[in-house]
């Protein structure tokens, strides 16, 4: 007995050595373009560009952020985005997580010609001008809601969210809840929602991060300034940096003093459209820990 | 468990409430635009769109904006785009959803005008209520002509200024480095070449590191601003506008360069360069930024020898820029007897196509003309292109004008300019009449053109293509657009390989044969169709 | 018989209705209202005459497409591009979620996950000007790297060859992270009562992982394998674009670049709904395969 449980700590071992190792390869490899990022978001661009900064900032100065945060409507994008974000994520849930729950059930008989449904519409659209045109008769265009109610059901996020209620839910777990006279209502919020928590927690983190990042609606359907979002007020400070390429040839040499920072506000912008969505994942993360759930419910 | 069921509801009333509060609060602000609207009843409400540089500042604080809405009695609600208009435009016109006027530099293309029928408003019968827009067509009749379009009608208005020079490119030289080696100017391309192999090889730099020189560098790609393309005047090639796609015109017949013998030699010799080190290894890959970047050098110490740039300052930075030279095109061969020639950029550099439209569902057709009167007005128009009388240009009082120089001293003029107007992205006309003094910037560049005079002094009747005074149709203009990204998806590449690993005299012949089948042919003879019926007219 | 069976039915799921109702409205309103939208693949785009009031011209559109000179050029990129992103992406966030998922220091496990899916939010400009900067021949970090092990003749940037597994590494890189939220969920539902189990057993957890882990994986893998394959044709746009150069680009032009380049965005919308549809249509036929496929092995499918 003795030399085989010798073997097994010896195999255990070996294990244990070649996750650490492939752990810091990973880190090293996903750490060093990030924190290439933040040193370059304050260091002199001339320098960046031609490959003088790798581990430690150069020339440092704090002209890119200055750029950024002088734009006042930086705020207003901030507040706006903040709350599509919120309130559009709250309504992604409302309408996605029923309607998963729903599919995922086998007696539903409808669910294979629903899903259809659904799946045809992650392929074929009608294309820009009949959404817009759409939107424009529903009077969405240049309101909040344009951000909100249309598509506030991914299909993708749906079906994820629906093969896990239907492998994470064991079906005596139903049958049980039948019998004891639950309703679908009941059963949903009772027992199928706390106990997917981890599923919920990623589509919700997903959705928000989508509206987090969203510029398009709001490039194509917002006009009004003041309902713009982050994204959009970001990357007109982005490409205002980017454009000299152009700009030369157009009569005057836009260049010169503003070129020497642009790489600084490229990655500048990054830190700052980043770090408020980062402080989400931590509570999001607790939800991933192994068995939570299932266990506490049979506990 | 009740519990959670309870949560549920909660966040349902939260979000009510927050609906029901969004729509006030977003009432609340309709509201409170109200009044000022109001209290100036008399002002008439327009809304347009302007595709501003992204550097502008907001329309609102330039004061001679706010003169202009003012004497024309109207308000303008602006929207302002500084990125993404192509995709932005396409949903737009096609829901015919569009504000009353817009403002850009081609904002609406001539293919626009022809494929959204009826959304744009014809100007041509309005053009009594804008004296300052005739007086533009009369003094000069090109303007007008740019304007029309083949059915007469006119839709959008250019712009026209007298100040930039016939060419974008010039050619600069290291003249320190040149110096210091003891070498001359070169003349002809085997001098470049000696040249060239002593920048790299003798440390020219003089900072002790013999390999940090980069003897040539562009942004990379054949064709376009401040590229090699200009070597074709060597041999006689008159580019339009920087030639992108190829297309000129030589003795009354349209031609591209990139299926011509001349073009071959020249991309031979450049793979000549390469092969011996002297054009950056980066050239095809490297990005704007980083081109710039290199040529700024490190302190004092430049790095590149000899480029293409629109000015020095802005090419090398401040600091170095003094140590460069302006330089005439080079000849092919010591013996190439021909004319030499440089890309005549001048229409495209001072004209403007379709700067200022109208949308034909405008109710408020006759503000609109209004307001483009007052914006056509000469001294207006400076203040379009350089910023308001005031903080930007001074009044000398004698009826001239004189551009000041940036109130922020870390600031170059050209930036500057941008940052506070419209520039040439705005909508002017100044005459020929108006005595304006340029500023630093501009004298420069019109400095360091200078050697390029002689080169320039092409017929532009002959010798240039009138690609702004051309209108084609719908049909055509779609054949040619799916013809050029065929051909420039093979000519690219094949440049690209050319100059770096050679093997042009091998492929040179089914190159120019597979260009003909991506449709460079048929696109030169639409485009001479065009060109001839264009010539026959004026 | 069957109709009070019928309605029994809905009786019984009539709260199931309710709960789907929404979902279903959302999509028919905002998704099937403008699908009228798609005979402008086969007609003309006339303005004057309303979105589809324009000529009926049938397949002309198509044939435009599949006749145009670079169209076996572009399908063999299009189609090497999302293959190669497929194969080598497709199997990267599974493995990084099976590793995350073996590490049992809690901070460690957070600090890891945290790093992995920060790169998702950097946006393509900034990813590809950094592809630019790190990766040059010349001044880059991977390029001195590269020199320092006698490949300086890789010009990783610039060449035909080195095109597309920059492409697929660099969004390995970039989104390996965030995918493997997905499958770290998955992996948090599965019973601890079978890991006892295993552990009962004398498993190692080499063997954990491949009794454990991975059985537990596969019903969302399938999903997402074949959601992955309905995506043949779709290669993302604006980082390819960004990173073409004339040295790369005999690879590197696909459908969604030479569709931008030729102009369709302001004007052929003809055009650019007929390649639309050429290429939703190959996707969904894709999709469709690979879905019968796994119906008849492994009994899970979409639909």
């Amino acid at each position: 007995m003795d030399h085989i449980s010798a073997r097994v700590t010896g195999k255990e071992f070996a294990f244990r050595v070649v996750l650490a190792l492939l752990c810091v390869v990973i880190f090293l490899l996903i750490a060093y373009p990030l924190y290439f990022i933040v040193i370059a978001s304050f260091s002199d661009s001339t320098l960046v560009s031609t490959g003088k900064v790798l581990f430690f900032p150069k020339n440092i100065s704090f002209f890119g952020y200055q750029e950024i945060f002088k734009d006042m409507r930086i705020w207003t994008g901030y507040r706006n985005t903040v709350f599509y974000t919120l309130f559009g994520t709250l309504v992604n849930m409302l309408f996605t997580l029923p309607a998963a729950y729903v599919l995922s059930r086998r007696e539903f008989r409808a669910r294979r010609i629903i899903m259809f449904f659904f799946v045809v519409t992650m392929f074929f659209n009608g294309g820009l001008i009949p959404t817009y045109l759409l939107m424009k008769d529903l009077q969405l265009t240049n309101t909040i809601w344009v951000f909100i109610l249309p598509f506030s059901v991914n299909v993708f996020y749906l079906i994820i969210a629906r093969t896990f209620f239907e492998t994470s839910l064991p079906k005596e777990l139903h049958e049980a809840a039948v019998m004891d006279g639950c309703s679908h209502f009941t059963f949903f919020f009772k027992v199928a929602l706390p106990l997917s928590k981890a599923m919920v927690s990623v589509i919700a983190l997903y959705y928000l991060v989508g509206h987090w990042n969203d510029f398009f609606t709001a490039l194509i359907y917002i006009r009004d300034t003041k309902l713009q979002p982050l994204q959009i007020i970001l990357r007109d400070i982005l490409l205002s940096n980017q454009v000299f390429a152009n700009g030369a040839g157009t009569g005057g040499d836009a260049g010169g003093y503003a070129q020497r920072y642009a790489d600084q506000i490229k990655y500048g912008v990054i830190i700052v459209s980043t770090l408020p969505i980062l402080v989400i994942y931590p509570f999001m993360q607790k939800y991933f820990e192994k068995g939570v759930m299932i266990g506490s419910i049979k506990g | 468990m009740r519990k959670r069921v309870n949560v549920y509801i909660s966040l349902f009333l939260v979000m009510a409430m927050l609906m029901a509060g969004c729509s006030g609060s977003g009432s609340g602000t309709d509201d409170s635009a109200e009044p000022p609207g109001n209290t100036s009843d008399k002002k008439v409400k327009l809304t347009a769109i302007m595709t501003k540089h992204a550097l502008t500042k907001p329309l609102a604080e330039m004061e001679w904006l706010q003169k202009v809405e003012e004497a024309a009695g109207v308000e303008i609600e602006w929207q302002e785009i500084t990125a993404d208009w192509g995709q932005k435009k396409g949903t737009m016109l096609a829901s015919g959803d569009i504000p009353d006027l817009f403002i850009g530099p081609n904002v609406i293309t001539d293919a626009d005008f022809a494929q959204f029928q009826g959304l744009f408003q014809d100007l041509s019968g309005m053009l009594d209520q804008a004296p300052n827009v005739q007086k533009m067509f009369n003094e000069k009749p090109d303007t007008k002509l740019i304007a029309t379009q083949p059915d007469g009608k006119i839709y959008g208005l250019p712009k026209y200024q007298r100040f930039w020079p016939a060419s974008a490119s010039r050619q600069f030289i290291n003249q320190k480095w040149l110096d210091e080696l003891g070498l001359t100017m070169p003349t002809t391309w085997d001098e470049l070449y000696e040249v060239l192999v002593a920048f790299k090889e003798k440390d020219a730099n003089g900072n002790g590191d013999p390999n940090d020189e980069i003897p040539m560098d562009w942004p990379g790609g054949i064709g376009g601003y401040f590229n090699p393309a200009v070597m074709l005047g060597s041999m006689g090639i008159t580019l339009t506008d920087g030639s992108p796609q190829g297309y000129f015109v030589e003795d009354g017949k349209v031609k591209n360069y990139l299926t011509d013998e001349r073009y071959k030699m020249m991309v031979a010799f450049l793979h000549k360069l390469y092969r011996a080190g002297l054009i950056n290894p980066e050239v095809f890959t490297h990005d704007y930024t980083k081109y710039q970047s290199v040529a700024r050098g490190e302190g004092d110490t430049a790095k590149v020898g000899f480029t293409w740039g629109w000015v020095a300052s802005d090419r090398f930075g401040q600091q170095l820029a003094s140590q460069y030279a302006s330089m005439p095109p080079l000849k092919a061969t010591a013996d190439y007897a021909g004319e030499l020639s440089w890309s005549y950029d001048y229409y495209s550099l001072n004209y403007g196509t379709n700067h200022i439209v109208m949308s034909a569902k405008s109710k408020q057709k006759e503000a609109a003309m209004r307001f483009i009167n007052e914006l056509y007005a000469p001294e207006v128009g400076m203040q379009v292109l350089f910023g308001s009388i005031g903080p930007n240009i001074k009044d000398n009082g004698d009826g001239t004008y004189s551009v000041l120089p940036p109130a922020d001293d870390k600031m170059d003029p050209g930036t500057w300019k941008w940052t506070s107007t419209m520039a040439d992205n705005g909508a002017f006309y100044i005459p020929d009449s108006l005595e304006l003094t340029l500023g630093t910037d501009m004298q420069e560049v019109l400095g360091q053109s200078e050697p390029l005079a002689e080169a320039l002094e092409v017929d532009p009747e002959k010798d240039v293509f009138p690609g702004m005074f051309i209108k084609y149709s719908t049909m055509d203009n779609n054949t040619m657009s799916l013809n050029n990204t065929n051909v420039m998806n093979l000519a690219e590449s094949s440049f690209a390989k050319w100059v770096t690993k050679g093997g042009i005299e091998a492929e040179w012949d089914a190159y120019v044969k597979e260009s003909e089948k991506a449709g460079l042919n048929q696109n030169l003879e639409i485009m001479q169709k065009y060109y001839d019926e264009y010539m026959s007219k004026n | 018989m069957r109709s009070p069976k019928g309605i029994q039915s809905f009786k019984r799921d009539y709260q199931l209705w309710i709960m789907i109702l929404p979902a279903i409205l959302v999509i028919l309103v905002f998704n099937y209202i403008p699908m009228y939208g798609i005979q402008l693949a086969f007609r003309d785009f006339d303005f004057t005459k309303g979105l589809t009031g324009g000529e009926w011209r049938g397949l002309a559109y198509f044939e435009q497409f599949i006749d145009s000179y670079l169209f076996t050029d572009l399908m063999r990129n299009t189609f090497l591009i999302s293959l190669a992103s497929i194969v080598l992406g497709f199997p990267a966030p599974i493995i990084l979620a099976l590793i995350l998922n073996q590490i049992r220091k809690k901070r460690m496990k957070k600090l890891m996950q945290t790093t992995v899916y920060l790169p998702h939010f950097i946006s393509v400009i900034v990813l590809v000007g950094m592809l630019n900067v790190l990766l040059s021949s010349e001044t880059g970090v991977v390029g001195h790297f590269m020199k320092s092990i006698g490949l300086e003749h890789i010009n990783l940037l610039a060449s035909t060859s080195t095109f597309i597994p920059v492409y697929v590494l660099s969004d390995i890189w970039q989104h390996c992270g965030w995918n493997s939220i997905i499958y770290l969920a998955a992996l948090s539902a599965v019973d601890p009562q079978l890991y006892d189990a295993a552990k009962m057993d004398g498993a190692s957890r080499w063997q954990t992982i491949r009794y454990v882990d991975i059985p537990a994986l596969v019903p969302t893998i399938i999903i997402l394998f074949i959601l992955s394959m309905g995506s043949i044709l779709s290669t993302g746009f604006e980082k390819i674009f960004l990173m073409q150069n004339a040295l790369n680009l005999p690879v590197s032009e696909v459908i969604a670049t030479y569709v931008y380049k030729i102009g369709i965005i302001s004007n052929q919308f003809s055009l650019a709904s007929a390649i639309g549809l050429f290429n939703t249509l190959i996707n969904f036929v894709f999709l469709f395969a690979m879905n019968a496929i796994s119906k008849r092995v492994s009994n899970t499918s979409l639909f």
